[in-house]
């Protein structure tokens, strides 16, 4: 028993032992470098897609690429986010990784970790016709593109249409319409929103990140996860007072429950809207189907250009890696439509395409109504988590659930999560 | 004379060890100092830097620790702990040492019951948390109960209050470590000598005398064994809290092990996180020596 408590411990030192290991190794073959011929022959692709369907499906890509023996390598996502430094680090990382679009890769990028890749948005490049939008999502601080997305989804307020049939309400587009669409629902016996918050508490933020984006706009909102604003300031006092409103909607017992838990509740119409991004398609009973519709968060504020959440996912390659050749012209197949493509029907997601050329007739009427509501919006932002940092994420997750029970202390509580917010980026 | 001819003879012992078992010693001797101690010592030289696991650590003296005891997370986690021990402990102690007399005398059945209650103790403590937090959930086992009996007043979301999360994973914990108090002091009792029992009941002792009196003394051995145990078991705790809410809500189930946790491997403070581990193995280590030497000393007294 003192023995596990120690592992932990030398886990901790693990990590260092890995570090030194990395540098040792830097220094042993610190000779190949000068003779091509000794660049390694096989790429190594670091995922953390460790989900059943979306690993079978990448699983089911890589083996289509013939040109270089890759070594896929899947990772629980919690491992991988810990140890993504680590890997990006040693001294012979993985060639190409998994991740996300945004201030994540950033990050990275501003250590010097990631490749660039800026040639293969250029010209004939696979990425080159991606929307501006996607490019300067990919684009690190000194102009240089360092990412490759290859989907990303929408988030939406999704809703079954016989059970709004059902209560006689039409999909609304403004606040007012929206407080009305809830309260007629209430009055019809069904919690009017669900929304998990219990082992899953980010959920929260997807009604702050919206109505941040509908009364204070995508420019605001990403200046204040960068810690330009405060979140004491009167600018999100107004969002949490719209917050407030929704309150008495949200479904009391989601805080117990997870987010998959909570999609039960609007399955069986109990609960009449979630929320929630495009993969919660992965959550329903097939029963559902082509019931499930959704509608876009409404709008508050009609002068504030409309902005969407679009969680862009995709990959990065190591700036060390040893093959740097090899792992451009796996991201470019990676990012061709034929394989996202396949990624995306293997894996049985409601995720959209980077690449305007994948032919999207077939997919279900949901995913093309989402691919249009993005190709309508103005501004595109990530989420809270990934336009920010994951220690960000835990301070908000903090004060957000702290304010849905106890929503008179707003002023104490975010005080709180300024001061914490200040404390995380100091740091 | 007993005394000074007794004195030589570990040293003849040792010395009567051939050099090969030596040579197989040092095999396990390595793994260990590797492994276990070199790890372990590094995490205190950590706690004195700030790492994020890239590059080398900066040492920043004992700027953690001062961060520390101004980190209300922290101090909630550390209240949280010694709540958690004394719930954990006490009621895994005391309900496991009740179950244990009461199952202790051969009975019909009695064996069916023992191993009803020792069962919890086979599944993983993250077993353990998946399953109670389904009794726990709005609509769950326990809330329905509580409808059946008119109690529908007390029903609330366990996990999900701030007032009752922790004592709901408190609960779980005692669930499963009761069974395994049990067998222990089982095994004690089997060591006990039923003739002293027996001779105390003749002279007209009842049974909370012969227990407190005569049973009590011999299970002195087992206590050791039991308190260590539960001490190291209630710092330890990190899965089943981890499981079932994650610290929350709003770190009010917060224990040192989870924090710790969150620290050093979602937000790779790795620096600050050994700090706290280095004030979980103090606390053992200060549990553990004191109970030790009192043990030791009771035992060269009598």
């Amino acid at each position: 028993m003192v023995q596990s408590e120690l592992s932990r411990r030398g886990l901790l030192a693990g990590l260092g032992g890995l570090g030194i290991a990395g540098v040792l190794g830097a220094c042993a073959t610190g000779n190949d470098d000068s003779s091509p011929g000794a660049s390694s022959t096989t790429l190594t692709l670091q995922s953390s897609l460790s989900d059943a369907d979306p690993k079978a499906a990448l699983t089911k890509v890589v083996a289509g690429y013939t040109k270089t023996k890759v070594t896929l390598n899947t990772i629980a996502i919690e491992t991988f986010r810990a140890q993504l430094p680590t890997y990006l680090n040693s001294g012979n990382p993985p060639d190409v990784l998994t991740w996300y679009a945004g201030s994540v890769a950033r990050d990275y990028a501003s250590k010097g970790f990631l490749l660039d890749v800026s040639d293969l948005w250029r010209g004939n490049g696979p990425c080159a016709g991606y929307s501006p939008a996607l490019k300067e999502l990919s684009t690190a601080a000194d102009g240089k593109q360092i990412f490759v997305p290859t989907s990303y989804y929408w988030w939406g307020v999704f809703y079954r249409k016989s059970a709004f049939q059902q209560w006689g309400v039409q999909p609304p587009t403004t606040w007012d319409e929206f407080i009305a669409v809830c309260k007629t629902i209430k009055s019809k016996g069904a919690a009017p929103l669900t929304m998990g918050t219990g082992s899953t508490a980010w959920v929260a933020s997807g009604w702050f990140d919206y109505l941040n984006l509908r009364i204070n706009g995508a420019e605001f909102h990403r200046e204040l996860l960068a810690g330009k604003h405060p979140f004491d300031g009167p600018e999100v006092k107004n969002v949490m007072d719209h917050y407030k409103q929704l309150l008495e909607y949200i479904d009391p017992k989601g805080r117990s429950y997870s987010w998959q838990d909570a999609v039960t509740p609007l399955a069986s119409k109990k609960a009449g809207m979630y929320l929630i991004g495009a993969f919660v398609t992965t959550a329903l009973p097939a029963t559902v189907g082509d019931d499930l519709d959704f509608f876009r968060v409404p709008i508050i504020d009609a002068s504030i250009p409309v902005a969407e959440e679009a969680p862009t996912d995709g990959f990065f390659a190591s700036a060390k890696s040893r093959n740097t050749a090899g792992a451009k012209e796996l991201l470019s197949y990676l990012a061709s439509p034929p394989a996202q493509q396949e990624f995306i029907q293997v894996s049985k997601s409601s995720n959209l395409p980077t690449s305007q050329k994948v032919d999207t007739s077939t997919f279900s009427p949901l995913v093309q109504k989402g691919i249009k509501m993005l190709n309508e919006s103005a501004a595109i932002t990530q989420f809270f988590n990934r336009d920010s940092s994951d220690q960000m994420q835990t301070v908000a997750d903090t004060a957000l659930t702290k304010f849905l029970d106890k929503p008179k202390d707003v002023n104490s509580i975010l005080a709180e999560w300024q001061a914490s917010a200040k404390k995380v980026l100091a740091s | 004379m007993t005394a000074l001819s007794a004195l030589p003879r570990p040293r003849a012992r040792l010395r009567a060890v051939p050099t090969v078992v030596w040579m197989f010693l040092l095999v396990p001797a390595v793994v260990e100092i590797g492994m276990v101690f070199w790890p372990a010592l590094n995490s205190f030289y950590l706690s004195l830097t700030k790492w994020n696991g890239l590059g080398a650590a900066q040492p920043v003296g004992l700027d953690n620790y001062r961060q520390l005891f101004s980190d209300e997370v922290f101090r909630g986690a550390l209240k949280n702990n010694v709540i958690w021990a004394f719930g954990f402990g006490g009621l895994s102690v005391l309900g496991g040492l009740a179950l244990a007399v009461a199952l202790n005398r051969p009975r019909r059945g009695v064996s069916l019951y023992r191993s009803a209650i020792y069962l919890p103790m086979v599944f993983s403590l993250a077993v353990t948390g998946l399953f109670w937090r389904v009794q726990y959930q709005p609509d769950g086992t326990i809330n329905t109960l509580l409808g059946a009996v008119g109690l529908g007043d007390f029903e609330r979301q366990w996990l999900a209050d701030p007032d009752t999360a922790l004592y709901a994973v408190l609960v779980a914990a005692v669930w499963r470590q009761v069974g395994y108090v049990m067998v222990l002091y089982l095994a004690g009792l089997k060591g006990t000598d039923p003739t002293l029992d027996d001779a105390a009941q003749v002279d007209g002792a009842g049974a909370w005398q012969r227990f407190r009196f005569v049973t009590w003394p011999q299970l002195r051995g087992v206590n050791t064994v039991v308190f260590a145990v539960t001490v190291i078991d209630s710092l330890r705790t990190f899965d089943i809290v981890w499981a079932m809410t994650q610290g929350g809500p709003y770190h009010s189930s917060e224990l040192l092990s989870t924090y710790m946790f969150q620290q050093g491997f979602t937000f790779l403070n790795l620096g600050y996180a050994s700090s706290i581990a280095v004030v979980i193995f103090a606390l053992a280590v200060v549990f553990i020596i004191t109970y030790l030497v009192r043990a030791t000393k009771q035992e060269v007294d009598t």
